[in-house]
């Protein structure tokens, strides 16, 4: 090849010598002359530098032109190999080679051709992860944010942002997993609440989203369908806690019904499902329609059902315990509170102001309480019946005495006779009996802190009135037989002056002896209305007694009454002998216990002293009035201050009120000595 | 009210094997539910309130006039023959701390201070370390005259409240002794039978034998002292006239504060001191109540009921000693309730 220029030329070289000597030739022949040859010669040198110059330039341009094209393809190349994030491939050693730029060309193309092509690549893997980001942050809800994040962007296809770009992508994997984990859970709690509940599912879920109520395919996991989910979830579970709590005081209630009903077991099997979820905590309750409505509409109507199955028994038992209640207190002689469980339970219970079953627990604790009384009274009240037996004998005896005809041997009179020599007998054993039954009526009472009442009079008063009575017959027969011996003596001395003799066995003159049966009248009065069971005189007669006796009783009053002396009424009380009659007051001597009783005292209420209760009847309404709120109860802990009362404050040093009893502080004005002391002093001389 | 008696066991649980003789004192450790009881029967009990057993007894040459806990294991005790004792529980080991010229009426144990103090008939206090070496010369740390006989005495942190005969109180502060912070006398009229401190240790309540309580501040200043005043209880009205029985023994509720006082009328009566309530009165007892100690945690009240000697030599009933169970509601203070809109 090398060669052929070279010949060409040399032939070219030739073939211009021959074509300028055949020139120089024809010119001869033709006779040119020597400046026109020479003009012709330069001419054709001319035209000849013409046209060299012309390829000249068109080779310049040529090279001009490849170089170009070198150049933008090394361009090209850096910019793919900086947009993969690679290194730029060495291109300019090749300047060097012999090769010349065609070759400088050729070897650049494939190099471009596969950057290119690798580009071309990349780009495929990056449109393709950006398509799924794009997909699933759209599915996830928030497709605002990220669409602008990832714009196409051709400059940098580093593996570096394509790691970037898969590690975006597997994070939204994560969480697209995590959400759909998390719908379905929901998903299963939704359905289990609506299980419980009664609830349609389908309708529930696909009113929060309906892509959910489908079996396969696709659920929506936008934030959106995740938040209602869970307020659906929420309201369901606040409507299931809520009738759980209904269900629950139901099966409460049922129960306690059931308890207080003796209700068959096989009553309550078919609701042992209710009951036994009595303790269950929300989470616990996960059968079927427990909590459907259907089925807590069933349970309240059969809790309404036992209701009134209740009402309807519950006053037959309060009757009956009402009855059993009195019976037993009647038999031992004891009164209950004046008015208190007596009157109100069967009103009110009708009314439906207070619970039966209240009542009820009431009453039987009232029972409980009486039958315990009664057996520490049997004892003494059999002996009372005696007496009672043989003062009766008494009166009859009395009454027998005074007929004067009794000696008249009539129908029947020797059977008069022998009853009237028995009741001598017993009437002479009266009083042994009476100071038996003090006797032991006193230690009862030592022993239990109280006073022994019958039929709502203390029992020693009965006893003490029955002996000043008695003492008093005494008198009276005495002055009679006195009288009758006056009398006599009186006769005898008219006799022996005008010889007649009235009959002796006339009484001496009208003169009534009170009309004693032995017993105090109140006792007997008590006891007939206690017989006719009419309980409102009881009361009445037993109110009346009590404000006589108030005097009386003020040392030993009841724990109650007391308890409301010391919560408030002492200062009523006084503040009232403040303003009375303090000389009265002064005189009047404490009575000691088993001492024997003024009558002027208690029958004759004249001192201030028994006076006031009569006249203050708010006292007595304090006094005798049971607490209203809980009158059982309050009986059984009698001393338990029902509200907290105030202190009785002074300022200090305060003054002394009232005096105080000197034998209860013993204040000796030389040298104070505390009790120790005393005590010690006592001690030590024994 | 028909007379409904009181039912048994209504005043708590009854301890077997009570003291023969009259209670004098009686307390509850600080560390668990037993009780020590001195007795004029010349022992120191140590029961198991909790489980009704008597742990222990211990005999001296005279009445015991007080008793008070060391720590769990061990305890003091003032006795009538003027010694004062140390007894170890568990060995039935006694040491006499010393003694006093005339019978130790009290004695108190200051974990503050570390030291025991008696108050005695000799009108003087002393104080006793008794983690000094043995023999008294060691073990006596002072001796402090009294203006009179000393009746009542009560701790609180370091402050120290000493009643005596004659109404006189003296405050001291345990880490001087030399004097008394404040010299003060009652403002009841008549004898003082009891003093204990407030558990918040802003004051004191006083009683005396007419059937009243003081409550008193330790602070001066005219604020505090507008806060003090006295009021009547265990008290009885009959036939107009007012009976008043001396108040023996107060108590102050370890938790809420407020205090129990027993007197010779047999009733535990529970008051709110703040606001000047009674809260609670419970079941008469069957004669005086002689002392009375809340628990370490105020769940229990240990009552003497025990006959004081203020009529003198007379019959009376048996002395026990009754563990109730406190509920809170007879405790806990009840604020002033605001008047209701009418």
């Amino acid at each position: 090849m090398t060669s052929l220029p070279k010949n060409h030329l040399s032939e070219m070289e030739t073939t211009c010598e021959t074509l300028l000597h055949e020139l120089q030739v024809i010119w001869d022949e033709i006779g040119e002359s020597d400046p026109e040859k020479d003009k012709m010669l330069l001419e054709l040198e001319r035209e000849c530098l013409e046209v060299y110059r012309r390829r000249v330039d068109q080779s310049n341009k040529r090279r001009a032109q490849l170089r170009q094209a070198i150049a933008d393809s090394e361009a090209e190349l850096a910019a793919i190999c900086s947009a993969m994030g690679e290194r730029p491939v060495h291109i300019s050693q090749s300047n060097q080679n012999a090769g010349g730029l065609r070759e400088e060309l050729k070897a650049i193309a494939p190099q471009l051709e596969e950057m290119k092509k690798r580009k071309a690549e990349r780009w495929g893997q990056f449109l393709e992860i950006i398509e799924q980001i794009k997909k699933i942050s759209a599915e996830i809800g928030h497709s605002d944010c990220n669409s602008s994040d990832i714009a196409l962007d051709q400059s940098d296809l580093s593996m570096r942002k394509l790691e970037e770009l898969t590690m975006r992508l597997q994070a939204l994997q994560k969480e697209k997993s995590e959400r759909l984990k998390q719908v379905f859970d929901y998903l299963k709690s939704l359905s289990m609440l609506c299980e419980v509940l009664g609830l349609d599912y389908k309708e529930t879920v696909s009113g929060v989203h309906p892509s959910l109520d489908e079996n396969e395919g696709s659920k929506c996991i936008s934030d959106d369908t995740i938040v209602r989910l869970e307020c659906a979830i929420d309201s369901l579970r606040k409507v299931k806690i809520q009738r759980m709590q209904k269900l629950q005081d139901l099966a409460t209630t049922m129960l306690e019904l059931w308890n207080l009903m003796d209700t068959p077991i096989e009553e309550q099997q078919l609701f042992q499902n209710v009951t036994c979820k009595l303790a269950a905590s929300e989470h616990e309750i996960t059968e079927p329609n427990t909590l459907s409505e259907d089925y807590i509409s069933y349970v309240e109507a059969e809790v309404l059902r036992l209701e009134q199955l209740k009402a309807s028994k519950m006053k037959d038992l309060v009757l009956k315990k009402k009855t059993e209640l009195e019976e037993h207190r009647r038999r031992a002689h004891i009164i209950g509170e004046v008015g208190c469980e007596t009157e109100f339970p069967i009103e009110a219970i009708e009314a439906g102001a207070i619970d039966p079953s209240l009542v009820l627990e009431q009453i039987e604790a009232q029972i409980a309480i009486v039958k315990e009384e009664a057996f520490s009274r049997k004892d003494i009240l059999e002996r009372i019946e005696k007496w009672l037996a043989a003062c009766e004998e008494e009166s009859w005896l009395e009454e027998y005495n005074k007929d004067e005809n009794r000696y008249n041997a009539g129908r029947g009179a020797h059977l008069t006779l022998k009853r009237a020599e028995k009741a001598r007998n017993l009437v002479s054993k009266i009083p042994a009996m009476v100071d038996n039954l003090a006797a032991k009526v006193t230690t009862w009472e030592n022993e239990r802190g109280a006073d022994f009442a019958y039929d709502g009079v203390r029992l020693l008063t009965m006893l003490e009135e029955y002996t000043i009575l008695r003492q008093e017959k005494e008198q009276e027969r005495k002055r009679q037989r006195d009288q009758k011996k006056l009398q006599g003596q009186l006769m005898a001395e008219q006799e022996a002056l005008y010889g007649s003799k009235p009959s002796p066995s006339k009484p001496l003159n009208g003169k009534k002896t009170p009309k004693n049966t032995g017993v105090p009248n109140r006792r007997l009065s008590l006891g007939g209305a206690m017989n006719q069971h009419s309980k409102t005189d009881i009361a009445h007669s037993n109110r009346a007694i009590r404000a006589a006796k108030k005097a009386d009783e003020m040392g030993t009053l009841s724990p109650v009454s007391r308890g409301l002396d010391i919560a408030g009424l002492t200062v009523r009380k006084l503040s009232f002998n403040a303003t009375s009659n303090n000389t009265s007051r002064e005189s009047e001597v404490l009575r000691k216990p088993f001492s024997q009783v003024k009558p002027g005292n208690q029958l004759a209420p004249t001192t201030p002293v028994s006076k006031p209760l009569a006249s203050i009847p708010a006292d007595i309404e304090e006094e005798n009035r049971p607490p209203k709120t809980v009158p059982i109860i309050a009986s059984k802990t009698p001393i338990a201050a029902p509200s907290p009362s105030p202190m009785q404050v002074a300022c200090t040093p305060a003054p002394v009120a009232l005096k105080f009893e000197e034998e209860n502080v013993k204040l000796s004005p030389e040298v104070e000595f505390s009790f120790e002391e005393r005590r010690l002093a006592l001690y030590l001389s024994r | 009210m028909s007379a409904a008696p009181v039912p048994l066991g209504s005043g708590g649980k009854e301890l077997s094997k009570p003291p023969t003789d009259g209670i004098s004192n009686l307390r509850f450790s600080n560390h668990s539910d037993h009780l020590l009881v001195s007795s004029w029967d010349k022992t120191v009990r140590l029961y198991d309130a909790n489980a009704n057993v008597l742990k222990g007894e211990f005999l001296h040459g005279g009445p015991v006039l007080d008793c008070c806990f060391h720590d769990d294991s061990s305890g003091f005790s003032a006795c009538a023959d003027n010694t004062v004792r140390r007894y170890v529980f568990g060995s039935g080991k006694e040491d006499i701390l010393g003694r006093h010229d005339a019978p130790v009426r009290c004695v108190e144990y200051s974990y503050a201070a570390g030291q025991v103090i008696t108050g005695s008939w000799d009108k003087t206090l002393k104080c006793w370390d008794v983690r000094g070496a043995s023999g008294p010369e060691h073990t006596l740390v002072g001796t402090y005259p009294q203006p009179e006989r000393v009746y009542s005495l009560s701790l609180v942190g370091n402050k120290l409240v000493v009643a005596t005969a004659g109404r006189h109180i003296n405050v001291y502060d345990l880490r001087n002794m030399s004097q008394p912070e404040q010299r003060r006398e009652s403002s009841l009229k008549y004898q003082t039978r009891c003093v204990r401190c407030y558990p918040n240790g802003t004051g004191f309540a006083l009683s005396s034998v007419e059937g009243r309580v003081a409550m008193e501040f330790f602070d001066m200043s005219e604020t505090a002292q507008t806060k003090k005043y006295a009021f009547k209880c265990h008290r009885k009205t009959e036939n107009g006239r007012d009976i008043v029985y001396p108040v023996n023994a107060m108590a102050f509720h370890p938790i809420y504060g407020t205090f129990a006082t027993g007197g010779c009328d047999g009733y535990v009566n529970v008051w709110d001191g703040i606001n000047k309530k009674r809260l609670y009165q419970y079941s008469k007892y069957p004669t005086s109540i002689s002392a009375l100690s809340f628990s370490r945690d105020g769940r229990l009240l240990a009552v003497a009921s025990s006959y004081t000697f203020e009529e003198g030599d007379i019959p009376h009933e048996p002395d026990a000693i009754f563990i109730r169970s406190v509920n809170e509601v007879e405790v806990k203070p009840k604020p002033k309730t605001v008047p209701a809109p009418s």
